[in-house]
């Protein structure tokens, strides 16, 4: 377990996790009454139940909101209201318009972890500048803005051999009255899956294109870290995705490894569907990439809270806390 | 880095722990093919990313990318690779109408699955043999960022050219292509490509930085299962 506080560059979570009776992530209906479950083909020519990573970090970015307006870490508009887009979702407001990437880190720890894209756009009149002349509708270039996502998550993939689905049928009432009573086919699922998370700490308040920090306050930094290490322990502890209003997972089971870099570099990650996974683990370990296994969710729980409550997110690399004089007044961070 | 002098092949080995994505080269955000492993451009463009993030832009841009542009890259994919078609429900704005209101569609993109490492060959001064290694040392993912690599070793190694993918004029000798899996892939345009070309944030409507061309990997298609498609590493020889 963690003996003394320690800094986070990397962080991986490699885990098997047991859920029952679920369908956390469908491909859909195909036009059928049938709801299909995700297949992948794995590269030992089985084919296996899988769960969409897409679904997780949607949950994690909820959770995520509510730990940081706990923290009273700010979030933009578009974050405040749950809208996926994240600051892309405010490039067509005028009051945005000129917002710069440093503004919306500042002001928004949502954005600043799940990053998002704001695509360059060259300007309408100047495309329409020669052939209508229309001065009225001049605008500036959009310039790109972008910050990498900071919380990654792979496909969960049912072990080949420990995986069943059972087809439920179930009844609905159509849309109208005239369309009556619809038979549908859901299917329920059981497992152990592997799955894998990376938490790029060290980019937390940093713009990770030109790896210059925008947030210099330790403690403001933190405060979005321990955010999200307390949404990544929630997620896998109180599993979220498709249908969980009427089939929410049982939580069988929990075992694998916490990975952490403390230095430049990344935090290792060996799939879970090898039976060895945590050995491999612990054959990489060193005095910079350190390994806490754990089993059960008793030990997660326990391995996660020791996180959150000794780590903090490293600098970058090349940071010389000096730049901090030379940036921003950081009585404006948020 | 502006010695010469003696160059050595390092090699990397990648384990892939989960599914990953690299998409094709023409293949539509929406409707997205993908790659066996990373092209050349790809592994040159990571290499310019784990770049910046060790030593900063300025050193990258001056020093690094002039032998990033031009290092020989081969790349020899893992044993075997597994390519599954998934449906994804993804939403989008529609702009022109008021309020912008969103719409739901379905996208399709395939996702890969492997067994066996993902090796990378670079040919480097071997004055700077360490810089290359923490660059390739750092790399944690190739195509889309949920697509993990961790990099077990690097050694010095020459490449096997069979073994690794080769642009389809290079595949001179007369092998019965027809069974190899092959593809679109980037490389960059030459050896003059400037930074302000690869440069996201360079003015907008700068010169493409890329070339692309038809790829032949040494991997046999040896089962279709559904959408799905099962390549096995063999060797690129009559």
């Amino acid at each position: 377990m963690i003996q003394s506080p320690i800094t986070i560059y990397d962080l991986s979570l490699n885990v098997r996790v047991s859920w029952q009776a679920h369908s956390l992530s469908n491909v859909g209906t195909n036009g059928s009454n049938k709801l299909m479950p995700r297949r992948q083909l794995l590269a030992n020519r089985t084919e296996t139940d899988a769960c969409s990573g897409n679904i997780a970090k949607h949950h994690h970015a909820v959770l995520l909101a509510e730990y940081l307006e706990a923290a009273r870490v700010p979030l933009c508009s578009a974050c405040s209201q749950r809208d996926a887009r994240r600051a892309a979702a405010l490039t067509e407001r005028p009051e945005y318009k000129e917002q710069t990437l440093e503004e919306i880190l500042r002001m928004c720890g949502l954005c600043d972890a799940h990053g998002f894209l704001v695509t360059a756009k060259r300007a309408r009149a100047k495309e329409n500048q020669e052939t209508e002349g229309n001065r009225e509708d001049e605008e500036t270039d959009r310039h790109r803005r972008s910050k990498h996502t900071l919380v990654d998550f792979s496909f969960a993939l049912a072990l080949p051999d420990r995986h069943a689905e059972t087809s439920q049928l179930y009844t609905r009432v159509g849309d109208t009255k005239e369309e009556g009573q619809m038979l549908m086919k859901m299917p329920s699922r059981s497992g152990d899956y592997a799955r894998h998370i990376r938490y790029f700490s060290v980019g937390v308040g940093v713009d990770t294109d030109k790896w210059q920090v925008i947030v210099h306050d330790a403690e403001k930094r933190r405060a979005r870290h321990i955010a999200i290490l307390s949404a990544l322990r929630d997620s896998l502890l109180s599993p979220d995705g498709a249908m969980t209003a009427t089939m929410l997972p049982h939580l069988t089971g929990l075992q694998g490894a916490v990975v952490v870099r403390t230095t430049v570099g990344r935090a290792p990650m060996y799939s879970a569907l090898c039976d060895d996974f945590v050995a491999q683990l612990q054959g990489l370990a060193g005095p910079t990439c350190l390994v806490y296994p754990f089993e059960g969710i008793t030990s997660f729980n326990a391995l996660m809270n020791a996180l959150i409550t000794s780590s903090s997110p490293c600098y970058p690399a090349s940071y010389q806390p000096h730049d901090q004089a030379a940036g921003v007044n950081t009585q404006n961070e948020g | 880095m502006t010695q010469h002098g003696r160059t050595i092949w390092l090699s990397a080995d990648y384990h892939l722990p989960a599914t990953y994505s690299c998409r094709l080269p023409f293949s539509s955000a929406t409707s997205a093919q993908v790659a066996p492993a990373p092209g050349p451009a790809s592994v040159r463009l990571a290499l310019i990313r784990t770049g910046i993030e060790l030593y900063g832009r300025e050193r990258v841009r001056n020093d690094l990318f002039p032998w990033i542009r031009t290092v020989p890259v081969l790349i020899r994919p893992p044993a075997s690779v597994a390519l599954s078609s998934h449906l994804l429900h993804g939403y989008k704005i529609d702009e022109k109408q008021e309020n912008h209101p969103f719409g739901e569609s379905l996208l399709l993109r395939e996702m890969a699955h492997a067994e066996g490492e993902l090796t990378i060959y670079l040919e480097v001064p071997s004055s700077e043999e360490a810089i290359w290694s923490q660059m390739l040392m750092t790399i944690g993912y190739w195509g889309q960022t949920n697509s993990f690599a961790t990099c077990l070793r690097i050694r010095q190694e020459a490449p096997q050219p069979q073994e690794c993918v080769m642009p389809l004029q290079a595949a001179i000798q007369p092998i019965a292509l027809s069974s190899f899996f092959s593809c679109i892939l980037s490389e960059f345009r030459d050896s003059s490509v400037s930074w302000e070309e690869i440069d996201p944030f360079a003015p907008l409507g700068r010169t493409s930085s890329l070339k692309f061309d038809i790829y032949v990997w040494p991997l046999r298609m040896t089962k279709q299962h559904g959408a799905g498609k099962m390549l096995v590493r063999t060797p690129l020889q009559a």
